[in-house]
């Protein structure tokens, strides 16, 4: 048996790890779930978002802050590779992993998609070690397990074996490149081009589980909790994809509805793209294409902020210079491509409530919830969605739940949990989940083992 | 090696006023350090709104113009709205709304004879999950007098 349970969230915009005590779902207790400070090492930002980025300079490879840094210092010209969690998505996985990083990524042309990726997750794997060794409450063995979408259903467990093999790469570099990983400074791209081929080619596939990420949500969603209902409708609006999925509780086995399950490929980038052509639109006196490039990177440089703002107000006034503008959130959906990504997104919804509905029915069940998680779950429009009356009067009713759960306001965490809970909730509940949640499973390692880079023991 | 950030002391947040969780069994000796950890990360997120907060305070003053004044008004007002988000308050009430008369949500105006059993408010209060950290200030609500009948 392991003593903890650790997940790793590998999200587009931001990777996240969270630790609690194994069987933490039988006997839970808030105040021993244990976010990790992947970003403590840093000392710049939230402590618990680790920026998904790796930055290819002239002579090192930058992580994280100081990839994204290095890269806007830069301007246009170059890009730090990001958002490469959606490259687990395509269909030939194994192809894209094996292509040339592009040229505004890579200028020396001799890193493929692999090496980058990689390197990253060795990155993330010694941040996540540097932060476990900061609580000191986290002692003995760890099983590990990550999260993912559910986004090609039948071959997950090709993906599966892919990710595994990709963390196992980057445990054999974090094991020999150490700290260095974390530096501001990064790597030196030498270093790396010696030591890389010998750490891919001694690799063994790291021992892990897998969580679909909308079973993570319904384990944080419905843990703690003797009223849930047996069926789960999960939204999940990250920055790449929009997922839709449904599960079913029959006891304590969990599973996915995959009739159920939809991705869009509009998500947060999305809709971020379509405040900027509006504030665009609007901003009449931006005429030459020199001020409406300066005006798109202020406004793609505060994005957060303002969405964060519309989304929750309604509306959300923008100073630019000695300009100001409001945009509310009407302003978004008057848009023609918002209109087609919403219509999407309502039949969506709409075909996995009746797939629900039919199943719950089927087994006499009574009670189906909806949740939204990631990053849009509190746009007005998704949380309109869910909170939708049924469409077709037919039962059972849709029950809306909070996106952040109540047990996230426990005394024990003095509030300070619930304000960052959106951004930390699929590690939550992908290491809360019971071992019959996972879509495939692993074992414990012993935390000395992992240090030492010998193989993890199975139980 | 990164630059470390100059540890800047944070105002320990208020405990809860609730009693502790039934669900206390397990050790709690490391929660207090997560707990300011969490803490930590949602002032991050607050700090610049309140930067952006504090440039509004300075356009405000130095506005001349109606319009200059409006628009500082709106940026602040939203600058500190946002910083109270990632800091995980939330306001209580609605403006000018009628509600029961509640001496722990409630702060009433102005000296009374007695406590009303209802009162209209006037400024929105402010709680973080079950602790109220700024009551809502109210005017008690004056019922009508009946006319006499006949």
């Amino acid at each position: 048996m392991s003593d903890w349970t650790l997940c790793i969230d590998f999200g587009t915009a931001f990777s996240k790890a969270v630790v609690v005590p194994t069987g933490a779902w039988s006997r839970f207790d808030p105040a021993r779930v244990r976010p990790l400070r992947l970003g403590a090492h840093d000392g710049r930002g939230n402590a618990f978002l680790l920026d998904s980025a790796v930055f290819v300079d002239a002579d090192r490879i930058l992580f994280g802050r100081s990839a994204i840094a290095r890269a806007d210092a830069l301007g246009s010209k170059r890009a730090a590779l990001k958002s490469f969690k959606t490259l687990l998505s395509v269909s030939d996985l194994d192809r894209a992993l094996n292509t040339n990083a592009p040229l505004s990524i890579d200028p020396h042309r001799i890193f493929q998609m692999r090496d980058l990726i990689v390197l990253y997750l060795a990155y993330l794997l010694a941040a996540i070690e540097k932060a476990r060794s900061l609580d000191s409450a986290i002692t003995g063995r760890i099983a590990r397990r990550y999260a993912a979408p559910a986004w090609r259903g039948g071959d997950s467990a090709g993906l599966h074996g892919t990710v595994v093999k990709l963390f196992g790469e980057a445990e054999a570099m974090r094991a020999r490149m150490g700290d260095a990983l974390l530096s501001e400074a990064g790597l030196d791209i030498n270093t790396v081009t010696r030591e890389l081929p010998g750490a891919l080619e001694r690799a063994q596939p790291l021992d892990m589980g897998l969580i679909y990420e909308a079973t993570a949500a319904a384990a944080y969603t419905s843990i703690g909790l003797d009223d849930n209902a047996s069926h789960l409708l999960v939204v999940d609006m990250g920055a790449g994809t929009t997922d839709i999925a449904a599960l079913a509780r029959i006891g304590t086995r969990m599973f996915e509805l995959p009739e159920a399950r939809s991705t869009l490929k509009q998500a947060g980038d999305f809709i971020d793209r379509v405040i900027a052509n509006r504030a665009l639109d609007a901003a009449k006196w931006a005429k030459t294409t020199e001020q409406k490039a300066d005006l798109w990177a202020h406004l793609m440089r505060d994005m957060r902020e303002t969405k964060e703002t519309l989304f929750a107000e309604g509306q959300v006034s923008v100073r630019y210079r000695d300009k100001m503008f409001m945009m509310s959130a009407r302003d978004v959906e008057k848009d023609s491509d918002f209109k087609a990504f919403a219509k999407e997104l309502k039949a969506a919804y709409e075909h996995c409530v009746a797939v629900v509905r039919d199943d719950a029915a089927a087994r006499g069940r009574t009670s189906v919830e909806a949740v939204a998680v990631g990053g849009g779950a509190s746009a007005p429009f998704i949380q309109a969605l869910i909170a939708s009356k049924n469409t077709r009067g037919s039962r059972p009713h849709v029950t809306p739940r909070p996106a952040t759960p109540k047990w996230a306001h426990a005394p024990e965490f003095r509030g300070n949990l619930a304000p960052v809970f959106p951004q930390l909730a699929i590690a939550i509940g992908g290491a809360l989940a019971p071992d019959g949640m996972l879509a495939a499973k692993g074992t414990f390692s012993p935390v000395a083992d992992v240090r030492s880079g010998s193989q993890a023991v199975r139980d | 090696m990164p630059a470390k950030k100059k540890a800047t002391k944070r105002p320990t947040p208020k405990k809860a006023t609730r009693a502790s969780s039934k669900r206390s069994a397990a050790p709690k000796s490391a929660a207090p350090s997560l707990a300011d950890a969490l803490a930590e990360a949602a002032w991050e997120e607050a700090d610049r709104a309140l930067a952006e907060a504090l440039v509004e305070c300075d356009a405000l003053s130095a506005a001349t113009t109606k319009k200059q004044r409006d628009n500082a008004m709106t940026l602040l007002t939203q600058a500190l709205s946002r910083a109270a988000r990632k800091r995980g308050l939330s306001r209580i009430s609605e403006l000018d709304a009628s509600e029961k008369y509640d001496p722990q949500r409630h702060e009433l105006a102005g000296p009374v004879a007695k406590m009303p059993r209802n009162v209209r408010i006037a400024a929105r209060g402010v709680v973080r999950g079950m602790d109220v950290l700024a009551k809502s200030r109210a005017a008690p609500v004056v019922r009508k007098a009946r006319k006499k009948s006949g």
